[in-house]
């Protein structure tokens, strides 16, 4: 979207306001955003709102705020006659608040000279879109140039670098003299170096191209590819040769972003594997017990989560086998109803391990013994849930929102960071370290490492290994449920979710080697880290593939699908990985010989 | 001889499931061939939901030729070869005159060969990659010209230069990718400006365009990362074919990078009012979708048709039907739309025979749909009117550009160069 | 005694059953008793029986859980769904002599790879070979490391993930999700007549018939019986001098072969072969034939694939929602108190009479099916 033309834009003012009682010199911003406000047609509201771009006003940022926010107001009497309002002051007994006139910003008087109050659900929300949206940002960033908020400065500069709009370059040199915060003053430069990168003496070139190659912002590889297209074309050797140091200089950079974005979301990965197979290296790990329903007790924490949150909203209807059960909501908003997360981690943990515990009591209790037996009942089991699932909370995936603490992201060097992602990883080293601390320093640690080692002998000294087993079982379902608490912020929350991880927890904890938790850490690292380099990197060796005699075509675009090659050789790497070490990466030793 | 009455026993069970029903004179059997259970089950319940809403309407009306609608509903499960032996037992056993059913591009290929056998009539109703125009099937879907591209002419109109095309690797998203990419050529968008990579044939010819992930697929990470670079430098949006389940990862981690609707709007395909119910819909305010049915038209005809559906599934007893907080879609409507114009075709012969209502199909028939005027076309499918829609917190679409009367074009591929 | 009576009467059982499946069935499907419809749903039956035999083989007979036997079944479905796909000819939504899906992926020529599928005889090599060779290097591997129990059963899970992703690939240029559908001949008769439709049938009985002769036999001779005793306890048998790998790579290439057989026969009478064929839950599933028929015998998976089946085309048309629930619990309650299947049932029953008459007599011997299920795996 760029500016539109003024001389045009000036036709279109006058021609609106030539009629008008408005007809004043210039008019007011106030008196063109109510007048936009009443316009239907979408180009000539876009035209309207962009012409306040420049046009320094106090109104200006608190209307086209309230706007977006759908705090405008249109309010319809009863001849059909519209007027734009704004409601201010506390809502009356009836909800009606004192109304104000946009186009005046003064209150509305009736004819008796009282202030017209007004019930929101009387008026419309002055409408408004993307198109529009846009066009308003493009006025607020230069009210925003001047911004307290440094965020919010850099972001309008940024916006006016990418439109390489020249008539705003002297705003900019301006700021670029007294802005002192370091990142603003990075942006000043990108941006002043971008428009200035169109102008048309080479000499200003030169000196913007040398200034993008210093700075090297990853936003100007478009606009460089086209100064070195053009350089090109018109044969000017030293303007292309510094347009394209510049894009060196960036291309190294997005090189080293890449790199370590790689590394941030193998760590990622790698902790989200993690958590979902935690539990799986308990349960199957330790007591050899294979939880083909495992997936389902993160889905069982996911769900609780939903819940949870739904409880701290307005409630819910669950309809259950016939019956509506009906859960009563606290009706919470704000930081009370964004903690319902931190609620929800405990809970889902409990309500994960009850239903563990009943799994053990009343299936897996009698299989110990017989480990595929128990994967078959197990899966059996997880059919069941899953269908249940599906009969309580419906087919559909649920809504689960994030707080916003964990919906923004931190921006490192071009490198995103995802707050929930941080979360994850900090919340997987924290329950790595529970667990240690659980199965190293307590009596009920000791009791589950010796019922493991060898359930008989445990036995005979007296431990009590059903309990034992019970509240293992247990602890391994509840962490299962925690990771489900968690994948509810990053993916989907459905009678299915639990699938979509059983696989890769399996082999999680294969490679690890079973039975040894610090092996799940090392292989869940490993394989998220694995799995994000093969999907950065796989594309770029792509053409490097062709010389394979036969499937060089094939393995060329193969490479390009890199999100689901990656995954076969991830799963083909394990099976060979397995051939070199068949237990795993760790092994506990054994003399018994048919461990 | 035990083991033999054991098989015999089991055997019974699906014997009987077969034995054909008697039929009244006074009715005419309609099959309706969707998923009840399985992965597909989220999608399709619905449609089966709508009909027999509208199968209701109709008799209450009197029905067709006199005659009552009586459906014949059974379950393909989302599971393909069941598709094709429940479409064998409506055709071959309960001699429907029509069914109208399936959701997934495989499903309708696998039952098609059984309704060209028997020379069945189905109506299929959800938007697929074109490239087929069979006798025997009424397409009223979307094809990819009534969706994909104008809501390209609606990006190129909006000032956006660069295309990320992302889908989930099936065959409808290939080929919507593959007429996406003659479309934007055709419109000089240099291919160096189409995201997502390419693939190329032994002769360097491109045979598949976009970036493409696995059914299920949780982690987007990458992808994301590719697109805030791809966007950097402004003017860019994203043309996503994901199916259902993957657009909740993906828009989560698209929100959480900081990518916004204003800075890079995304429009998806596969993302109506009714996938909409479990979506993260403070991540997609402002994200695009086009069909050719939004609920939020405002017309008498719309608003009549969502009001009287919601009222017939508050004293529906149809066992398992979700009563509440219920919406209509693309989907549903022209599975509605379908039954009238499949009414007004046998009308039209004065006969249920399949022969005569292909006829009368294709003489052009049209119908006032909640979405607007349709129109039969002699190649099977409809032209309509098309809307593209933004989103809202609450899960429906503003509507901010249409087109009027689009005519529905199953072949595409180089058509635009 | 009532084993005795019960080993008179196989034979005479087998022949009946062959009989009446083999001949009484075509015969009434000829003279239109029963529909084609009707024909085609036990055809498919008979093949998923097939596919049931072969992991019985291996987790009955072998003590190999194999989560992947849906992998070779549907290789085998590929293998000859590439030869029905070339006898369309030009028939297909494009008038073009090559696959539709080839077509819209912009090909022009066929791709070297699918020239030979348009000869018969490559198509039935391919659907052995194929299969055999992925069992036999997946198997080599496997055995080689001694991977087993469980973990050879997650890793069988695992291999057949990564072939389901991989064919859902469009590029793999075997028609990616849509997998290949719309046949018109084989042989040159077209499959939509009923004769044709009676010949798929029949030749599916006869390949039952004839895997589940050859494993009776196998069963019997040294060979099985090192089979059975690698079952009962592997190093006992391999400190015996045999080599253990080799015996159970060789099952478990037989094993692909039967499971393809079936998955070849399957796909000319469905319609259909894709990529959701191979998906863990279908090998799962095809595991819960075998364990709720009755494992470690051969009439058990038969009666398991068939009994299920029906069960689901009955159910997923009266109980849509409860379908899941019904076969999880069934499953659950098989494996808790019935781990000798339904073909155990009647000997147990007949236990539980004895005892109830007699009850100072001690327990008859349990049959062999329960005796096998309740040794360690």
């Amino acid at each position: 979207m760029t500016h539109p033309l003024p001389c045009w834009l000036r036709a279109v003012l006058a021609g609106l306001f030539a009629a008008g009682a408005l007809a004043a010199a210039e008019p007011t911003p106030r008196q063109i955003i109510a007048r936009a406000a009443l316009t239907e047609d979408a180009a000539q509201q876009r035209a309207l709102i962009s012409s306040l771009l420049g046009r320094a006003d106090d109104a200006i940022v608190p209307l086209l705020e309230a706007w977006r926010k759908d705090a405008l107001f249109l309010h319809t009497a009863a001849d059909g006659t519209k007027t734009p309002v704004q409601l201010t002051g506390d809502p009356d007994a009836t909800g009606a608040r004192v109304a104000s006139r946009v186009d005046t910003g003064g209150p509305w008087l009736d004819a008796s000279g009282r202030p017209v109050r007004l019930n929101p659900s009387e008026l419309t929300a002055v409408e408004h879109n993307t198109s529009l949206r846009r066009a308003m940002k493009g006025v607020l960033d230069l009210v925003d140039l001047a911004a307290a908020d440094p965020a919010k400065r850099l972001k309008a500069i940024q916006a006016i670098g990418l439109a390489q709009d020249a008539e705003k370059l002297p705003v900019l040199q301006g700021r670029l003299a007294t802005d002192s915060v370091p990142a603003v003053r990075r942006a000043l430069r990108e941006a002043i170096a971008l428009i200035q990168l169109k102008d048309a003496r080479d000499e200003v070139k030169l000196a913007a191209l040398a200034e993008l190659r210093e700075l090297h912002p990853l936003a100007s590889a478009d606009f460089l590819q086209r100064a070195l297209q053009e350089a090109r074309e018109r044969q000017n050797a030293a303007v292309a040769g510094a347009a394209r140091a510049a894009l060196r200089a960036v291309e190294d950079h997005r090189t080293t972003v890449d790199f370590l974005g790689t590394l941030f979301r193998g760590l990622s990965l790698g902790s989200i594997l993690l958590v979902a197979a935690l539990g799986l290296a308990i349960t199957f790990g330790l007591m050899r017990v294979i939880n083909m329903a495992h997936g389902e007790m993160i889905a069982v924490g996911a769900y609780t989560t939903y819940l949870v949150q739904n409880v701290f909203g307005a409630g819910l209807t669950i309809p259950c086998f016939g019956l509506s059960v009906p859960l009563p909501g606290l009706n919470l908003s704000g930081a009370a109803y964004q903690g319902y997360f931190l609620a929800a981690l405990p809970l889902s943990f409990l309500s994960a391990a009850l239903v563990g515990i009943a799994l053990e009591r009343s299936v897996i209790q009698f299989l110990y013994r017989r480990p595929l037996e128990s994967l078959l009942a197990t899966w059996g089991v997880s059919l069941v849930l899953q269908q249940g699932f599906r009969l309580m909370f419906g087919a559909n995936n649920v809504q689960v929102s994030s707080p916003s603490y964990l919906s923004g992201n931190w921006l490192i060097n071009d490198v995103i960071l995802g707050w929930n992602r941080v979360f994850v990883i900090g919340f997987a080293i924290l329950i790595v370290f529970g667990m240690w601390l659980v199965l190293t320093k307590t009596p009920l640690g000791l009791l589950i490492r010796a019922s493991m080692q060898n359930r008989t002998m445990a036995s005979c000294m007296g431990v009590s290994t059903g309990r034992v087993n019970l509240l293992t079982f247990g602890l391994g379902s509840g962490l299962a449920g925690l990771a489900g608490a968690f994948l509810s912020q990053i993916g989907n929350v459905g009678p299915s979710l639990g699938q979509g991880y059983i696989i890769d927890s399996f082999m999680v904890v294969v490679v690890g080697g079973v039975g040894s938790i610090g092996g799940t850490i090392l292989s869940a690292f490993g394989i998220g880290g694995v799995d994000q380099v093969l999907q950065q990197y796989l594309p770029s060796v792509a053409p490097g593939l062709g010389w394979v005699p036969g499937l060089g075509g094939f393995l060329q675009n193969l490479a390009q699908d890199a999100a689901v090659f990656g995954k076969i050789l991830v799963l083909a790497g394990i099976i060979l990985f397995l051939q070199w070490r068949p237990a795993g990466l760790f092994v506990i030793r054994s003399r018994g010989l048919e461990d | 001889m035990k083991k033999l009455t054991s098989l015999l026993g089991a055997g019974a069970l699906a014997l009987g499931a077969s034995l054909a029903s008697a039929r009244a004179a006074e009715t005419v059997k309609v099959g309706v061939l969707h998923s009840l259970s399985g992965t597909m089950a989220i999608s399709e319940t619905s449609l089966r939901d709508v009909l027999l809403f509208t199968f209701d309407e109709i008799n209450a009306k009197g029905g067709v030729l006199g005659k009552k609608i009586e459906p014949v509903v059974v379950d393909g499960a989302s599971n393909w070869p069941l598709f094709a032996e429940k479409a064998k037992q409506l055709l071959e056993q309960d001699k429907v005159a029509v069914t109208f059913g399936c959701w997934t591009s495989v499903s309708r290929k696998s039952v098609l060969p059984v309704f060209e056998k028997n020379n069945g009539l189905l109506f299929y109703p959800v938007q697929y990659e074109g490239e087929e125009e069979s006798q025997n099937v009424c397409y009223t879907a979307e094809a990819v010209n009534q969706q994909a591209t104008p809501a390209v002419d609606y990006y190129l109109k909006e000032g956006k230069k660069k295309f990320y095309l992302l889908g989930s690797d099936y065959v409808y998203p290939q080929t919507t990718n593959l007429v996406l990419l003659e479309y934007l050529l055709s419109k000089g968008v240099p291919l160096a400006n189409i995201g997502g990579g390419f693939r190329k044939d032994g002769s360097g010819k491109i045979i598949s365009a976009g970036k493409y992930t696995p059914f299920g697929h949780t982690d987007y990470q990458q992808i994301v990362a590719e697109i805030k670079q791809f966007a950097a430098s402004g003017d860019a949006c994203v043309i996503s074919t994901l199916n259902g389940d993957t657009n909740v990862p993906f828009f989560k981690e698209y929100a959480a990078s900081g990518l916004t609707a204003e800075t890079c709007p995304v429009v998806s395909f596969s993302i109506s009012e009714d996938e909409f119910r479990g979506l993260p819909a403070d991540k997609l305010v402002g994200q695009l979708g086009c069909w050719t049915y939004f609920q939020s038209i405002n017309s008498p005809a719309n608003k009549k048709f969502v009001a009287d559906f919601q009222a017939w599934l508050k004293k529906s007893t149809v066992p398992g039907i979700v009563k509440e907080g219920r919406v209509t879609c693309s989907p549903m409507v022209l599975s509605y739309v379908g039954v009238y114009l499949w009414k007004a075709a046998v009308e039209k012969a004065g006969s249920f025979d399949v022969d005569q209502v292909r006829a009368a199909w294709k003489s052009g028939l049209s119908f006032e749909g909640p979405g607007g005027k349709v129109t039969t076309q002699k190649n099977m499918h409809l032209t309509k009117n098309v809307y593209i829609g933004e989103t809202k917190a609450d899960g429906q679409f503003k509507i901010l550009s249409s087109f009027n009367g689009v005519y529905g074009e199953p072949w595409l591929k180089g058509k635009f160069k | 005694m009532a084993t005795a009576r019960l080993r008179l009467s196989e034979p005479l059982a087998i022949t009946a059953a062959a009989v009446l499946f083999l001949g009484v069935f075509p015969f009434l499907h000829a003279q239109g008793v029963i529909s084609t419809f009707t024909l085609g749903v036990w055809g498919k039956y008979l093949c998923y029986a097939l596919l049931a035999i072969s992991v019985d083989l291996l987790w009955g007979y072998t003590g190999l859980l194999s989560l992947g036997q849906a992998l070779f079944f549907t290789l085998g479905g590929y293998m000859h769904g590439m030869y029905l796909m070339r006898m369309i000819g030009d028939l297909g939504q494009y008038k073009k002599p090559i696959p539709d899906f080839l077509v819209f992926l912009g090909w022009e020529r066929l791709p070297a790879f699918w020239e030979p599928f348009a000869s018969f005889p490559f198509a039935v090599a391919m659907v052995f070979a194929v299969p055999g060779v992925v069992a036999f290097l997946f198997g080599y591997l496997a055995f080689r490391s001694r991977i087993k129990g469980v973990y050879f059963s997650i890793l069988t899970q695992a291999l057949t993930y990564a072939a389901s992703i991989m064919f859902f690939r469009n590029n793999l240029l075997l028609g990616g999700n849509n997998g290949f559908t719309d046949f018109k001949f084989i042989l040159g008769h077209r499959l939509a007549d009923p004769a044709t439709a009676r010949a798929l049938y029949a030749a599916s009985a006869l390949a039952l018939l004839l895997a589940f002769l050859f494993c009776r036999w196998l069963s019997r001779t040294k060979f099985g019986l090192v089979q059975q005793a690698i079952r009962d306890g592997e190093n006992r048998v391999l400190f015996s001098g045999y080599a253990t790998a080799h015996f159970k790579l060789f099952i478990f290439v037989v094993a692909a072969w039967i499971a393809a057989i079936g998955g070849a026969l399957y796909t000319p009478q469905v319609g259909i072969i894709n990529p959701s064929e191979m998906q863990a839950d279908k090998s799962l599933e095809a595991v819960v034939w075998v364990a709720v028929g009755g494992r470690g015998t051969l009439l058990g998976p038969i009666v398991g694939a068939i009994g299920i089946n029906a069960l689901k085309s009955w159910a997923t048309r009266a109980y849509p929602d409860l379908w899941l629930i019904i076969l999880g619990t069934l499953f659950i309650l098989v494996v808790l108190f019935l781990p000798g299947g339904i073909v155990s049932l009647p000997a147990r029953l007949k236990a539980l009479w004895q005892r109830f008459r007699s009850p100072r007599l001690p327990d008859p011997a349990p049959p062999a099916a329960a005796e096998s299920a309740s040794a360690k795996p």
